[in-house]
């Protein structure tokens, strides 16, 4: 047998076997990464300008419409084209509009452009007085049953609402969610946000397309292929890096009549992939009525979630150790929810005993929800130290963290529990008394010394 | 095609895809981050991190290979991160600050590994880091050693010796318990 064989065969041999138990109560704390990412951040189809509404509600809607117009055409354009129609012209036009409601449609597919994987199709109102809501439908390419989604965002400060007709789940969101998860504003990354996009597309070069004719209406296209319009503020995908944007105006009345977007790997190398966004049957200031921006009733049956995410902070990562001590009996080892779960099990300190107590009856997920609650200090330490490690959120740095809950007790009043970075010389500490200073790092470094004895 | 759809779903926020993502993946991961992080417990902080952030960016993902792929080229940047994190401790003298030992044992880790396991993960540990990552990523991860040139940023030739040096040494090392 040849020695590479031999290594392989023991490579196939070498298994190893969960723990059914932490199995799940990671994949819990993962699947609560992923709700609060989806309401964040909610996936791509169903909430199509989700985020810059949740960033900047409806201000702006002349910059939105803006870029419906400026989608594909380039700062430069501002002079004339070779249409005749100059886009400071089209721009100044829509700035003007109060109120828009188009359709539009979005497909993912891969060689074969008749059978997408996703095929979704959405109409959007938005109003700068008011408020926006998008009512979009998906087919489901297992079986071609469409699911209903329904959005609202009110200019007003109520939360906005996600009604998810599938699923029959009524989700009322916090408006500045998006703030409050520690990342700052942020932007889908496939589907932009009207702002992003206009930013992106003033950088870009582009084409005039000359005239043409469309529903029998004259219209002037603009064409941009250039790659800096999908590679700002993306995660950098080699198979993202083309784009095919085009845009036709009125001639007439300089608005714009249809957008059409591709992205992906468009020249199918190492597997087609492709994005196809189609933005169409605008209609402008259009009469609207305030009611149509409010969100209909909870529905009968359906399961209500509130989602206003509490930011981890140095606050509550002291109550979440302040739990480990009370759970525990003392700081835990280590710093890591998998671990706080399973050690909070095997406890028998008398709180807890009453989570235990109150835990009792409960099987599956009914008693890790609740678990998930009766922890959530522990849960939030656990997220504030992911978070300084720069381990939670893609391209968070470090702040350099430290954790000693192996040798240091609550009556270690003076040895250093955890510290991170907060500026070139300075570091936080929390101490085993639970609490916190800035120190520089010439102190920090006395301070682990004294670990070391 | 199963995890195209995994990834369609994904995008829509799907609990079902996740949790299939997770099972059908998580051993498969934990394995290649115990061969290359040195034992179980770093593993298991890899792992649940690089499903965590997986969870929180599915929304946006798009893939231009395979999802198995991502997830392992994924789980070998946390163990990349692991050792810059625990080498930039060391020279503060503060080793061990963030991670339990690997050779400590938690009495209910999330996964335990076999005899067998244990022995080539030990025999593993003692390769130099980037052989070890070569071996992991062309025999367990079945990649091509040009793909693992690319993750590595060296030649396909560099690529080569590593495989041939370490498969030598892990051989020796080995010697006795990979035959029956």
């Amino acid at each position: 047998m040849k020695s590479a064989e031999d290594i392989k065969q023991c490579f196939r041999k070498s298994t190893l076997s969960t723990n059914r138990d932490r199995h799940e109560a990671i994949f819990q704390e993962i699947l609560r990464a992923q709700e609060q990412s989806r309401r964040t951040e909610p996936a791509l189809p169903r909430l199509v300008n989700w985020s810059s509404i949740m960033k900047s509600p409806l201000t702006k809607l002349g910059v939105a419409a803006a870029v419906l117009i400026a989608c594909g055409i380039g700062l430069s354009l501002w002079r004339n084209t070779g249409s005749g129609i100059a886009l400071a012209d089209v721009l100044a036009r829509v700035e003007q509009v109060k109120v828009v409601k188009f359709k539009w449609t979005f497909k993912w597919f891969g060689e074969d452009p008749n059978k997408p994987w996703a095929d979704t199709r959405g109409t959007q109102l938005t109003s700068q007085e008011y408020g926006w809501k998008t009512i979009l439908k998906t087919t489901d390419p297992n079986g071609g049953e469409r699911t209903g989604t329904e959005l609202y965002a009110s200019r007003q400060k109520k939360p906005a609402i996600w009604i998810d007709r599938t699923e029959k789940t009524y989700i009322r969101m916090a408006k500045d969610a998006q703030a409050q998860d520690g990342r700052g504003p942020r932007q889908p990354v496939n589907v932009k946000d009207p702002l992003s996009a206009l930013k992106e597309i003033l950088n870009t070069k582009y084409e005039s397309m000359g005239r043409s004719t469309i529903d029998g209406i004259e219209v002037a296209g603009f064409r941009t292929t250039d790659p800096n319009y999908v590679s700002q503020g993306k995660q950098k995908e080699p198979s993202q890096g083309q784009v095919d944007v085009k845009i036709w105006v009125d001639v007439k009345t300089l608005f714009p009549v249809r957008i059409e977007g591709l992205s992906g790997n468009l020249d199918g190398k190492g597997g087609r992939s492709v994005f196809s966004t189609v933005t169409y049957d605008f209609q402008w200031d259009v009469p609207v009525d305030p009611a149509e921006f409010e969100p209909p009733p909870i529905p009968d049956g359906y399961r209500i979630t509130d989602m206003f995410p509490e930011r981890a902070n140095e606050e509550n990562a002291i109550q979440g150790l302040k739990q480990c001590v009370e759970l525990l009996g003392n700081y835990p080892e280590r710093i890591d929810f998998a671990y706080l779960w399973s050690e909070s099990e095997k406890s028998e300190t008398p709180a807890a005993l009453r989570v235990k107590e109150e835990l009792k009856g409960l099987t599956g997920l009914d008693r890790d929800q609740k678990k998930l609650d009766a922890l959530k200090p522990m849960r939030f330490l656990n997220k504030f130290y992911l978070g300084l490690s720069g381990k939670f959120y893609v391209g968070m740095a470090s702040k350099d963290p430290a954790y000693y809950g192996k040798t240091v007790t609550p009556q270690d009043t003076d040895k250093v529990l955890m510290r991170w970075k907060v500026s070139e010389n300075e570091y936080r500490v929390i101490f085993g008394d639970l609490r916190a200073e800035t120190v520089t790092l010439e102190k920090l470094a006395d301070l682990e010394k004294a670990l070391l004895k | 095609m199963e995890d195209k759809l995994l990834i369609w779903k994904l995008r829509r926020g799907s609990r079902a895809a996740l949790r299939r993502t997770y099972d059908k993946y998580h051993s498969d991961l934990l394995k290649i981050a115990v061969v290359l992080a040195g034992g179980m417990n770093p593993a298991e902080d890899i792992v649940q991190d690089v499903f965590t952030r997986f969870a929180q960016s599915a929304g946006r993902l798009t893939l231009s290979g395979s999802l198995r792929n991502y997830l392992i080229t994924s789980t070998l940047n946390g163990v990349r991160n692991l050792r810059r994190n625990r080498s930039r401790h060391e020279t503060q003298g503060l080793a061990e600050a963030d991670y339990v030992p690997s050779t400590e044992k938690r009495p209910d880790q999330w996964a335990m590994m076999s005899e067998q396991l244990e022995h080539l993960s030990a025999a593993m540990s003692s390769l130099p880091y980037e052989q070890r990552e070569v071996i992991t990523l062309r025999i367990e991860a079945d990649m091509t050693l040009r793909k693992i040139a690319q993750l590595q940023k060296t030649s396909i030739s560099t690529v080569q010796g590593r495989y041939r040096y370490g498969i030598e040494k892990l051989r020796s090392l080995l010697n006795g318990e990979i035959r029956e």
